[in-house]
Parts: C-alpha cells; sequence; structure tokens
C-alpha cells in the first residue's frame, strides 16, 4: 500500500492501550517528523514503554491507530516493522551466539540478505570487533548494550527507538551513545528516545514530549519550551508538569 | 512471504541444537543403544517373539517414534521458551515475518532434528537387529508427520509456559505414560481385556504402530486408522499453535 507523500514518520491517533483496568497508554495523539529526534520524559510506569511497544509490535494498542511513514503497523505491519528499530529497556542476549552471529541472524529475520562486511562494519561503530567471536553471555554489561544498539540498526531503520539507552552505562559510554545519535541524525534516521536523564533530553532532542500517567501531558519544541519557561532547567519544567498532573488527579 | 527471515530463523533453529549435539543428538543415540544392550544381548533370549518378530526388533518402531517425538517436542518448546525467558524473543516479535514463517521455520528445524535422531536410532537398530523397512516412504512421511505435529505441540507449551514447571508437564506427565501405554514395549494383544480395548482410546498407540507398520510391515492397528490418527492430531495440534501464535499469547503484550 503506498503511503502518503509527506506522511509523518510516526504518527498516533488516540492510541489507547489498557491492561484488564489499568490504563497504561492514554488516548495518546503524537506526530513525530522525519528526521527529527523526539525525547520522551516520564517517570517510571508512565506509558513511555508501552507506547514504544505498540508501534514496535510488541504490543498491541487497545483502540486507536499508529502509522509509521503513513503505513499502518497493523494491517501493514511488514512494511512498519522493515522501518522501524528497537532498542529495548532491558539487556537481552541469546546464549548460543557470537556478537558476529547474532547480527547476520537479526539481519536475516528483518529480511535483509546477511552481510558480514556490514556485520563488521557495525561490530567496528560499536568497539566490538575484538568481541566477535566471544559468546555474548561473556560480554560486559556496556558491550551488551552497544550489541542491542548494533542489532537494532542491522536493516537501516528510518525510525529508530531508544529506550532508556543509557540506563546504567558508565559517562563515557554514555557520550559515545550520543555522538552515535547525532551521526544517525545527520543521515536523516528519526529517532525517538526515552530516557531518565533530563539532560540527555535536553542534549538530544528537537522536540520534548511529557508522558505521566499514560496521558501525553506536552509536547513542544525544546528551544521554545525552555524559553517560554525561561529561567527554568528542562527537570524543573518536567516536575512542574508531572506534580500538576498529579495534583488535578488528587483533586478529582 | 518474508523469505529471507524464514531461511533465517530456520538455520538458527538448526544451528541452535546443533551446538549442543551431545545434548540433542548423541543422549538419544546412548539411551538407544543401551535398550537394544537391555532387550537384545541380555534379555532377548528370555523373551517371546511378537507375532513372529523378535522381540528386540518388535520394539525398535516404537523406540524410534519416541526418540522423533520428544525430539521434536523438545526443540521447539526449549527453544521458545527460553527465547521468551531471555528476552530474545523481541527479535523475532520486532522482525517483520507473520504467523505462518515463525511456524514453518520453527517446525521444520525440529522435524530436522527429529529425522536426524529417528535416522540414526534406525542405524543403531540396525547395528542389534536385522530389522530393515517393509515400506520406506511410508515410514519417511509418517515420522516426519508425527514430528510435525508433535513440534507444533512443542509450540504451543511454549507459549503458554511461564516457568520451566511448566515446560515439563507435557513431556514428564503426559506424553511419557502415553508413549509407554501406547504399545512401544508391548503388543496391545498381549493384553487382558478391558484393557486392549481402553489402550486403544490413547492416540499414541495409532502413532507408534504406524510407524510398527511402515518398518515391520504389520501392526496393532490398520494403517488408514494410523493415518487418520495422525490427521487428527496434526490439525489439532496445527490449529492450537496458529491460534495462540496468531493471539501472541503469552508473547505480546
Amino acid at each position: 500500500m503506498a503511503a502518503p507523500e509527506r506522511s509523518p514518520a510516526l504518527r498516533c491517533e488516540a492510541v489507547r492501550k489498557a491492561f484488564g483496568r489499568f490504563v497504561a497508554v492514554n488516548d495518546v495523539s503524537l506526530d513525530v517528523a522525519p528526521g527529527e529526534i523526539f525525547g520522551l520524559l516520564g517517570p517510571n510506569g508512565a506509558g513511555k514503554t508501552t507506547l514504544i511497544h505498540c508501534v514496535a509490535g510488541l504490543a498491541r494498542q487497545t483502540s486507536g491507530r499508529i502509522s509509521v511513514f503513513g503505513h499502518d503497523t497493523v494491517s501493514d505491519f511488514r512494511q512498519t516493522r522493515r522501518m522501524v528499530g528497537l532498542v529495548p529497556q532491558e539487556i537481552n542476549f541469546d546464549p548460543f551466539f557470537t556478537p558476529l552471529e547474532s547480527l547476520l541472524i537479526q539481519m536475516g529475520l528483518m529480511g535483509v540478505e546477511p552481510d558480514r562486511d556490514k556485520a563488521e562494519a557495525l561490530l567496528a561503530t560499536f568497539s566490538l570487533s575484538s568481541h566477535r567471536h566471544a559468546y555474548t553471555r561473556h560480554l560486559s554489561g556496556g558491550m551488551k548494550r552497544r550489541l542491542l544498539i548494533a542489532k537494532a540498526l542491522v536493516h537501516d531503520p528510518k525510525l529508530l527507538f531508544l529506550d532508556e539507552p543509557t540506563a546504567g552505562v558508565d559517562v563515557e559510554l554514555r557520550h559515545e551513545l550520543w555522538d552515535e545519535v547525532e551521526r544517525l541524525r545527520a543521515q536523516g534516521t528519526t529517532i525517538v528516545l526515552t530516557t531518565h536523564y533530563i539532560e540527555e533530553a535536553q542534549h538530544l532532542a528537537d522536540r520534548i514530549g511529557i508522558i505521566h500517567r499514560g496521558r501525553l501531558l506536552v509536547v513542544d519544541d525544546r528551544d521554545e519550551l525552555l524559553l517560554r519557561h525561561e529561567g527554568r532547567s528542562l527537570e524543573q519544567i518536567f516536575l512542574s508538569h508531572i506534580h500538576g498532573a498529579d495534583a488535578h488527579a488528587a483533586a478529582q | 512471504m518474508n523469505r529471507v527471515g524464514l531461511r533465517t530463523l530456520f538455520l538458527k533453529e538448526v544451528r541452535r541444537f546443533s551446538k549442543v549435539w551431545g545434548q540433542t543428538v548423541l543422549s538419544p543415540l546412548i539411551t538407544n543403544s543401551l535398550y537394544f544392550l537391555v532387550f537384545g544381548a541380555a534379555l532377548g533370549s528370555r523373551l517371546r517373539d511378537v507375532g513372529g518378530v523378535p522381540y528386540i526388533e518388535y520394539v525398535v518402531p516404537g523406540l524410534i517414534m519416541l526418540s522423533m517425538i520428544r525430539n521434536s517436542f523438545l526443540n521447539t518448546s526449549s527453544s521458545l521458551f527460553q527465547s521468551k525467558v531471555n528476552g530474545t524473543v523481541i527479535d523475532i516479535l520486532v522482525a517483520p515475518l507473520g504467523v505462518r514463517e515463525i511456524l514453518l521455520a520453527y517446525v521444520s528445524a525440529a522435524v530436522l532434528r527429529a529425522v536426524i535422531v529417528g535416522c540414526l536410532v534406525y542405524g543403531v537398530a540396525r547395528a542389534f537387529t536385522d530389522i530393515g523397512a517393509a515400506h520406506p516412504l511410508w515410514t519417511f512421511t509418517y515420522g516426519a508427520g508425527v514430528a510435525t505435529a508433535f513440534a507444533l505441540f512443542g509450540i504451543v507449551v511454549a507459549l503458554w509456559a511461564e516457568k520451566y514447571d511448566h515446560l515439563a508437564v507435557f513431556p514428564n506427565f503426559i506424553l511419557t505414560p502415553l508413549i509407554f501405554l501406547g504399545g512401544v514395549f508391548y503388543s496391545i494383544t498381549m493384553l487382558p481385556a478391558p484393557w486392549d480395548l481402553v489402550s486403544r482410546l490413547n492416540p499414541v498407540l495409532y502413532l507408534v504402530n504406524g510407524m510398527r507398520y511402515g518398518l515391520l510391515g504389520a501392526s496393532d492397528v490398520a494403517p488408514w486408522e494410523a493415518a487418520a490418527v495422525l490427521v487428527v492430531t496434526l490439525g489439532v495440534a496445527g490449529a492450537l499453535s496458529t491460534a495462540l501464535l496468531a493471539r501472541g499469547y503469552n508473547l505480546r503484550a
């Protein structure tokens, strides 16, 4: 199915995801433009990961519609999944395979002919070349995290989700990852980043969304957001929205 | 259809069981060699023929079927369940793979493992006995069909299971009793009434005897009965696994 021209990289229309009576994502509507870095901020359990999982195919929204570059993620899932890359929050690894094998396998699963040169290049980009034949279980936490990012890039996704990619990694690696994000942005990759580190969002994101209790409280250009709340840091703005929403919920 | 993805997932599953060949291939080989030593060299002269067939030959089809069923079931169930537990199932869920490709890849790899093990057990049996193959094409097709059904049941159990204990329920408490009471080691003609008739309620009896017909040319049930039970078993396993996978049962939130 042909996508309309100038489609947003990601469009969520009234997306709702409920687990029984618990509503994890509540009526979220959002557009992310091609080529931008969108920072999705929210406290634990806000619904960030659930929303991302609905886009990537790890969860199904209860209602609402999600499209990636104009293609519906349910009816046209093969097309959207070829365009989406996901770096999950939790580290996972297959104990049977080495980093090189893992990348080649992931390429194939994504429908791309396994290409050893490309896999080697990704290993080099993420400083994993010397561990290409090691069992993944023997890698350090930081290396496993880098391997997850490399796996998400094997098919050159147009839309990349980084779900707290720097959680628990040291400062050096965090800055390396930021550089990699900047490089991907320069290549035109659209990136949706969730993070607990406000300075990370402030450093990388073009636009910021704040989600709390499943609801998207605010979506704004980073610079305009800071300008509008002159004299306040992004962390202070974030907290004021969260506390405001909590007070509103308590009053109701 | 994502042909590259299907091929990759199939090869990944084959490499997974190849990497632990001692556990997946060598282990059933040793177990069955022990059966043949016990029933052949040690007890063979004391055991009566069954329907004119030496006892050691009579048990061969059942032992082959036992190995094929266990290996096909364990291949899909352990692989899919482990990927659920260690989180790598995400790699498949985010890929542009439909239910058909996922099932076909997992089941094909499991059937390949079962056929390899079945051939090896047959090879060992040939070393200990004079067994041939009365209907080779039937034997191969029937064995692969049964392996397909139990590979599909493996998918169902892996989807349902939430802890390792659950994974053991089907092979230990359902499959093993059905196999051992399914005429692997005896003919139901040896059983007193009403147990010969009760045994006929056990579907595995038909599957074991289907293989027995293929190798020995004779069995406790008619070939069409064995074929019918296989078709029904395949239908149930296929429908259940397809429905659960399509729903993303215990996979997708």
